[in-house]
């Protein structure tokens, strides 16, 4: 049974990393309606970035993390401005391909330090023994980052309800025009909602790295691994992606709790998401809580 | 008049000769080809390993290791993608290359009807058992990982207290992992003494707790590992996290870790830090954390060609090395009897390094050995153990006894 | 209809049979052969080494698939970003046959033609079970679906010992009238089939385009709606779209296969997906002569980023990194760049210099 809890946990945890890889896609797609390819390199940018303020700059990890959370919001936002606000209003097609050659040329720039093909690993900075509960345990890295996870969450959720900015957001991801038409500036939206995936991709990208250490290969797959996340939880839902983060996280772990090693069956749980996904595009293409557009002609 | 000229001619002719007969005609050029990834997946071995071939070939040419021939090894990097390797071993066909240095296991694999075909000698940088099978051309640089996996697994047969051990493996999800594993469980059908109590194909998983608490509560006492640096990392953390780490061999209720080459070496302290204490790792080459003549040569030659820290201590980079080394080798001794230098020749060179011929690179534990049977080069290997950051020796080099019984 | 046949100043068309024929003038139709003639006869008057003649048939075998690609991205507007793993059905649909009768079968080395063949039906039919989503889906939904098509082909191939779990799976030289096809002979041969096979290809596209099945695409991608008003079912169409693409990807994956001599997974990877995708919009999406360019333009940029790489590498002794970096960069910007500056791709250019030289001596 208590394998069984361990699985739960484990899960959650798991989960709700997913939820926070996942928040800056649907936050990017809910205000300007783009599929972000990219998001996995900026992921891996946000984690190097606290890895090099910590250690070539010998800055305290906490400082260092918030701070790389800060470069990383502006990094964004430049990288909408200087290549997405051109495509404003050009075909779906276009907008998916250029984040495409972004994340090409994300690559490049990260292959031009040394992250690019070498290993590290933060220093350690939090106790080492986990929590251990009724058999089952939770380390702190996990625990830091599930807290770090639901802080940002709850963050956003406040700012997206209360704050004017917020506000302004979520009426331009509502109607364009009239947003427009009653004075606020589209684009800086825009801007706006790449650096806050920016600023969420820093954070996800620290908790991963502190969890994986730092290998530009595991780091930039998160870029797709939330692709099952994003389209359960419906693209443009805050609330969604963490219901879904957390529902994915809990089947990898069961199926590569139970399914693996019978019948058979090995790595379940890598391919069960886009099983899952096709699942759901085909019965329930808006995901759980994703806004079900109605087209006319 | 008319015959004066020719005379005269004559006469520079012979002088032409004289001065080029006692050198031994003209210095000649050996073109060598490697294909490998210094970019893309698996860099972080690749890197390292070309500057280790690369470093060693300008050593040959600048020291004159070969006369006044020189090798001119063309490097190129093909990204871990069999497309490309297969277009750069076009390219040095056409170049006329006698000697091929490859890479992966895929493109290993991919290329061996060609490397038949062709009759070229080559030596990868995967040591994939696989490799050999319908093939005469391709030799394994050192044990291949299904014997360094049975070497792991006869150590703990060895090293074991109490009953028979428990033993999870813990591989990568493709060839590279599953071929050694069919290997022990053929060891143990033929007689090792261990229980294959559970397989686990690792995919990116950020959280093992569970897989740990399930290996733990079935008895395993043992992981070997074959995979690369990464996730072995991950699992590593959550072992260490869990206090579930053996401090000595073979701790009772806790789990020792072992694994085979590309799981270990300074990558895998610099990813599991801490965590990567006590970790078991073999391989066949000798790490630069201890004095010794293998250390002193490589990073002498890393010096020499400026190269920083981090490559001058890899044990990829002693691979490069020691690869290129056998390659300077079989010229070597084609050359010293006279042979004109080709394909066969340096082929026929490679099955001839056993017995009293085989070659003792500095970098290696034991002697590169080849012939028409054997195509695996260094079959010693050598047990590492992390302790305080840094690999050390555990024991003395052995070879595994159950990768001859399983033939 | 302009008096003259073999030259045009404008638009002269009196029927709308006359605006589809294929050649507007004699002379496109006599350029074009005269082109084609020097495309079979090069090769027998140049000396060309293996590696070269390995390229370039490297680039034609894309080029196929882009045909495909373009037929559902560029026509019928539906994004693909599994277009590699319907090239690995085709190239799959071989390796099967070398697993169960062996690799030097003469099913495999005397039927090729026929196996080719069978490799399209195969691309065509996994392609339309990939496509069913789009009774459903659209736009963006669409795309992700066909992204995990593509995953769980990958997992499919790498679980299965069947397929050697993607390893190289080998196939057995072919057989031509002339017998075995050595070595020394096979990037030629395969040059030669390759190029059989596009013409055939282009010409099928360009005859398809000019029908009610080519043109029920390009309606259901501007409006689906107004598409269905007009008696063509939107969902059958993209279906049948996908199917297209998968047919002509099935056959770029056989010849794939033949042409390397093995079927092995990494050549199907979704990175392969957004470079086929890629070279669609450098060439430019929905158009015919876009599908050719495209796959050149990458495939060269890339062989010259990766001599610049090796020259940065070998002069400048820190630039490992540098060089590194080249590739990803090169390509990333190539793709933003034209999709800033060209969205219509190297075909508009094509287009700008055809109507140039018809028009010398006037401007407009």
């Amino acid at each position: 049974m208590s394998y069984f809890f361990q699985l739960v946990i484990s899960g959650v945890v798991v989960g709700s990393i997913y939820a926070l890889s996942a928040l800056g896609f649907v936050l990017i797609y809910k205000s300007s309606r783009v599929l972000n390819i990219a998001h996995g390199q900026i992921i891996a940018a946000g984690a190097f970035i606290t890895y090099g303020l910590t250690v070539w700059a010998n800055l305290p990890i906490y400082l260092s993390f918030v701070l790389s959370m800060i470069l990383t919001f502006f990094l964004a936002m430049s990288v909408e401005r200087i290549f997405l606000r051109r495509l404003i209003g050009e075909p779906i097609i276009s907008v998916i391909m250029v984040t495409i050659g972004l994340m090409s040329i994300l690559d490049g720039l990260i292959y031009l330090t040394p992250f690019g093909t070498e290993n590290f690993s933060f220093p350690p900075f939090l106790p080492v023994t986990p929590i251990a509960f009724f058999g089952v345990s939770i380390s702190w890295t996990q625990l830091v980052g599930v807290i770090v996870t639901f802080t940002l969450i709850a963050g956003f959720s406040w700012f997206f309800k209360k704050s004017t900015v917020g506000i302004s957001m979520r009426a331009v991801s509502d109607d364009q025009l009239a947003s427009m038409s009653i004075g606020i500036s589209v684009p800086r939206v825009f801007g706006l909602a790449w650096a806050m995936a920016g600023l969420s991709a820093a954070a996800a990208g620290g908790i991963i790295g502190n969890i994986t250490g730092l290998n530009f290969d595991t780091l930039h797959a998160f870029g797709i691994v939330v692709f099952p996340v994003v389209i359960l939880g419906g693209l443009d839902s805050i609330l969604g992606a963490v219901v879904a983060g957390i529902i994915m996280g809990l089947i990898q772990q069961f199926a590569s709790g139970y399914l693996d090693g019978n019948w058979g069956l090995n790595g379940t749980g890598e391919v069960l998401p886009y099983i899952i996904l096709l699942i759901i595009l085909l019965f329930k293409p808006h995901g759980l809580f994703g806004i079900h557009e109605i087209e006319r002609v | 008049m008319k015959k004066y000229e020719m005379n005269r001619w004559l006469l520079i002719l012979v002088a032409v000769f004289m001065i080029t007969l006692p050198t031994g005609g003209f210095a000649k050029v050996y073109k060598l080809g490697l294909s490998l990834a210094i970019t893309g997946p698996t860099s972080d071995a690749g890197n390292p390993y070309s500057k280790g071939v690369e470093d060693y070939f300008n050593y040959v040419n600048d020291t004159g290791v070969l006369g006044d021939d020189t090798i001119d090894c063309t490097i190129r990097d093909d990204q871990y993608k069999n497309d490309i390797t297969k277009r750069n071993f076009e390219e040095f066909l056409d170049d006329g290359i006698v000697f091929y240095l490859n890479y992966s296991t895929g493109s290993t694999l991919a290329l061996k009807k060609d490397f038949e075909e062709e009759k070229m000698p080559v030596i990868p940088a995967s040591f994939h058992a696989g490799n050999l099978v319908d093939s005469n051309y391709i030799f394994l640089p050192i044990a291949s990982y299904s014997a360094q996996a049975i070497g792991l697994a006869e150590y703990v047969v060895k090293n074991n207290k109490g009953d028979m051990p428990k033993v999870a493996m813990f591989i990568h999800p493709s060839a590279f992992g599953r071929g050694p594993l069919e290997d022990v469980q053929k060891a143990v059908g033929a007689g090792l003494q261990i229980e294959i109590v559970e397989v686990v194909e690792h995919g990116k998983d950020l959280d093992n707790t569970a897989m740990l608490k399930r290996l733990i509560s079935k008895g395993v006492r043992y992981v070997i590992s074959q995979t690369v640096q990464s996730p072995v990392a991950t699992m590593l953390k959550d072992a260490s996290s869990l206090g579930l780490i053996a401090s000595t061999f073979g701790e009772e209720g806790k789990l020792t870790f072992l694994g085979c080459h590309y799981t270990g070496g300074n990558d895998l302290v610099a990813l599991a830090g801490d965590a990567a204490e006590n970790f078991y790792w073999t391989t066949s080459y000798v790490i630069t954390n201890e004095p010794g003549p293998g250390t002193d040569a490589q990073l002498a030659l890393a010096k020499r060609y400026g190269r920083d820290e981090k490559a001058a201590n890899s044990h990829n980079y002693a691979n490069g090395m020691m690869v290129a080394q056998v390659a300077t080798e079989v010229i070597r001794r084609a050359k010293a009897k006279d042979k004109e230098i080709t394909k066969e020749t340096l082929y026929q060179e490679l099955l001839g390094m056993n017995g009293d011929n085989a070659f003792q690179p500095e970098t290696t534990v034991g002697p590169v050995t080849f012939s028409p049977t054997d195509k695996a080069g260094v079959d010693t290997l050598q047990l590492y153990v992390v302790k305080d950051g840094g690999f050390q020796s555990a024991g003395k080099p052995f070879i595994p006894e159950y990768t001859a019984k399983i033939k | 209809m302009s008096a003259n046949r073999w030259l045009s100043t404008g638009n002269y068309f009196t029927s709308y049979k006359e605006e589809q024929r294929i050649f507007a003038t004699h002379l496109d139709r006599s350029v074009l052969l005269c082109f084609l003639a020097v495309l079979f006869a090069w090769p027998l008057l140049f000396e060309v080494s293996n590696k070269q003649m390995f390229v370039i048939d490297n680039i034609m075998i894309a080029m196929i698939a882009v045909v495909g690609l373009n037929l559902v991205t560029g026509f019928a507007g539906l994004i693909s970003i599994g277009h590699a793993a319907f090239v690995g059905i085709g190239a799959y649909t071989i390796a099967s046959f070398a697993r169960l009768l062996g690799d030097t079968h003469m099913v495999l080395t005397h039927g090729w033609p026929a196996l080719i063949v069978l490799a399209g039906f195969m691309g065509a039919l996994f392609g339309a079970i990939a496509g069913l989503p789009a009774f459903r889906l659209k736009h963006l939904y669409l795309a992700i679906a066909t992204l995990s098509f593509q995953m769980i082909f990958q997992w499919t191939i790498n679980f299965m010992d069947f397929f050697d779990q993607g390893q190289t799976i080998s196939v057995g030289r072919v057989f031509w009238v002339t017998g075995r096809v050595g070595r020394s002979d096979h990037y030629l041969f395969w040059y030669y089939v390759i190029l059989v096979i596009i013409v055939l290809v282009g010409f099928g596209v360009r005859n398809l385009l000019r029908t009610k099945y080519g043109r029920c695409l390009v309606a259901v991608r501007d409006n689906d709606r107004a598409a269905d008003a007009m008696g063509m079912h939107p969902g059958l169409t993209k279906v049948y779209a996908f199917a297209l693409a998968g047919f002509l990807a099935g056959v770029a994956g056989a010849l794939h296969a033949y042409l390397y001599r093995g079927v092995g997974i990494e050549s199907f990877t979704l990175h392969h997906s957004i470079n086929y995708l890629a070279m669609a919009i450098v060439g430019g999406l929905g158009t015919l002569s876009g599908s050719f360019w495209g796959p050149l333009a990458i495939k060269v940029l890339d062989m010259q980023v990766e001599r610049l790489s090796e020259w940065t590498g070998g002069h400048l002794a820190v630039a490992t990194n540098l060089a590194t970096a080249l590739k990803p960069l090169s390509f990333g910007l190539i793709i933003v760049l034209f999709l800033m500056f060209e969205p219509r791709g190297i075909a508009n250019w094509w287009r700008i210099v055809r109507s140039y030289v018809k028009l010398w001596p006037f401007r407009y």
